[in-house]
């Protein structure tokens, strides 16, 4: 008898400990039900949008000078806490020189530069809101910048027909939570502009669950073996932009990125 | 991989010079509109739109306009005195069948993109219409007002003062050729590949997804306004609510710089009529009216077939351009071995 009542009281801690452990790597209400879509799964209907300074560096970053001192305070790099749950990212060594590498050719490398399709999970927290559209069997998440955009199949799961941009979604409910399984991506994108990339093998499972009227928890789970040595979690809140009658503002940003493209290709006059 | 995957890996490779002309060919009509047909038989029951769980008109799904490819806009002087309905049948199948001719040997020169990407799935011989133009009834794009015509003559004079070749610059290319957008509602007209497009609906919106170049339109149906005068965008802004089972949808805010055959940008309203009229095809049809640009508005139409083996692929188009890069590239080369040598 005592010795059960050990047992539960054991059992019940381990509970409260990692009940606490979740609830501190992320604002998570647990008892939180969310408001039903028509199919009776959680409504993640509306445009949202990431605060914080993750695209700029997905670990711990204090502030610091942009490159261009002509833009004063205005290009600066604001600081803000990692969203990398428990530690800096697990990159295996020949990685980490690469990411390094990366890191101090960012203005000339990061693909943000060039206005290229961000991937997941940079779309979700670039500094531009994006927009749900969920119906029952394929949920659409818009995103402003460049235009992307991806579809999350909620059907039977596809297999990735080719590796791009954007890889390739399929998704399934867990009770509050939209977790999506995503795969088929291509080398070409960052997590952010400190140089954090992955490569082909990257796989992404992400997790959206409602925490309230206007926020949404969002984690994603990393694995790539060619460049961490084990999965590793970002963990960050998604905001509700509540403006009335709010709708995402086109950023067509190809045009903003030609000269950098092609301006050794204009034809120069007067010679 | 199949040959859809295949085009799609070779993204952006000479967009230019794989574009299908619009007008360049007399295409064929098919059978008439699915609706017209049933009003015509009175004995059979009108087709119902699916409802959606909240009770909306369903329209979702993928669809494709592939073999609408190279129907001309408006009707050919061929027609003359004819309605769309009654090119039909054999009729309509003949001329499909030389348009596609044309098209295949349009592309016998040396420099072209390599067959396979477009050739196998090239069927215009299913296209559903021998023109576009449904209003006016003479199958003809109305007059331009003497505004349009003095914008036109503006911007032509502009061009020439520039006195820029057609590749100084990447802004001396299309905006389709730099990947940055077709516009509308050039976005659904069909090119040589690249033509499917999504409806996915949620409460309150419906969503359009385009293949070619990459678009995708929310549609907010709350009724709310447009936006300011001062948010112009190359896709404009969008509007949608339904009239019956029809979903009508009215985009302004354009920029000039795409505004549908040199509209204002500022004045342009397209309004959009999607409606399911049998359970594979939504017909598509848009209102294009400009005060300011032409002399009353006008109407063309095209169906949308509903097709789950044309699901919109990723089409990075900017990210693989480098057919603007060549186009650019070639044209300084060309200068330099004109030039005299030192």
């Amino acid at each position: 008898m005592r010795y059960r009542l050990v047992q539960l009281l054991t059992a019940a801690l381990v509970g409260v400990v990692f009940a606490a452990m979740q609830l501190s790597s992320a604002p998570q209400a647990a008892s939180y039900r969310a408001p039903r879509a028509p199919d009776g799964h959680p409504d993640l209907n509306g445009v949202w949008q990431a605060l914080g300074t993750a695209n700029w560096d997905l670990e711990d970053h204090p502030a610091q000078a942009g490159p261009f001192f002509q833009l004063g305070a205005i290009g600066a790099i604001p600081g803000g806490q990692g969203i990398v749950v428990g530690g800096p990212i697990p990159y295996k060594p020949a990685a980490l020189a690469k990411k390094k590498e990366n890191s101090a050719n960012r203005w000339k490398l990061d693909p943000e530069l060039k206005c290229y399709m961000p991937g997941i999970p940079r779309a979700t927290y670039m500094p531009y809101p994006f927009q749900i559209v969920q119906s029952a069997k394929m949920i659409l998440m818009s995103y402003e910048y460049a235009s992307s955009d991806r579809v999350i199949n909620m059907g039977k799961p596809v297999e990735a027909a080719i590796n791009n941009w954007m890889g390739t979604s399929n998704g399934r409910w867990e009770g509050e939570t939209l977790v999506v399984d995503n795969t088929g991506f291509n080398d070409l994108t960052w997590f952010d502009r400190a140089g954090n990339y992955h490569s082909e093998d990257l796989h992404v499972v992400e997790r959206f669950t409602r925490l309230d009227a206007d926020h949404i928890n969002y984690e994603a789970t990393i694995d790539d073996t060619q460049v961490f040595s084990r999965p590793w979690r970002i963990n960050l809140p998604l905001y509700r932009r509540v403006e009335k009658n709010v709708q995402l503002t086109e950023f067509k940003c190809v045009e903003f990125s030609e000269e950098l493209l092609y301006g050794d290709l204009r034809k120069k006059t007067g010679n | 991989m199949n040959n859809r995957t295949k085009c799609l890996l070779a993204v952006g490779v000479m967009v230019s010079t794989i574009t299908l002309a619009q007008n360049r060919t007399p295409a064929p009509a098919a059978t008439t509109a699915p609706a017209v047909a049933a009003a015509a038989k009175p004995a059979a029951k009108p087709y119902v739109s699916p409802k959606t769980s909240w009770g909306d008109p369903d329209l979702q799904g993928w669809f494709t306009n592939l073999s609408e490819n190279g129907t001309p806009l408006e009707r050919p002087n061929q027609f003359a005195g004819r309605q769309l309905e009654d090119v039909k049948g054999d009729e309509l199948a003949a001329i499909k069948l030389a348009a596609q001719k044309q098209t295949v040997s349009s592309f016998a020169g040396p420099l072209h993109a390599p067959e396979d990407w477009w050739q196998v799935d090239l069927n215009m011989v299913k296209g559903s219409q021998a023109w576009l133009i449904i209003d006016p009834p003479d199958g003809k794009i109305p007059p331009t007002t003497p505004e349009a015509k003095a914008r036109d003559a503006a911007r032509a004079d502009a061009r020439r003062k520039a006195g820029h070749g057609p590749s100084d610059s990447w802004e001396d290319r299309s905006l389709y050729d730099r990947c940055i957008t077709r516009g509308l509602p050039g976005s659904m007209m069909p090119v040589i590949y690249g033509n499917s497009y999504q409806i996915i609906q949620s409460p309150g919106y419906v969503a359009i997804r385009y293949e070619m170049i990459h678009e995708t339109r929310i549609i907010p149906l709350d009724g709310r306004p447009h936006s300011s005068p001062a948010m112009r965008s190359y896709m404009g802004d969008p509007r949608g609510h339904w009239e019956g089972d029809t979903l009508v949808v009215e985009t302004t805010n354009f920029r000039d710089e795409d505004a549908y055959r040199n509209a204002n940008g500022a004045t342009l309203r397209l309004i959009e009529r999607f409606k399911r009229t049998a359970p594979n095809t939504v017909k598509w049809a848009v209102t294009v009216d400009d005060p300011m640009t032409w002399t009353k508005p006008w109407t063309f139409t095209m169906p949308l077939t509903m097709d789950d083996s044309q699901p919109v692929l990723e089409y990075s188009c900017h990210e693989g351009n480098l057919g603007l890069r060549n186009i650019l590239l070639a044209a300084r080369s060309e200068e330099a071995a004109k030039k005299p040598s030192k």
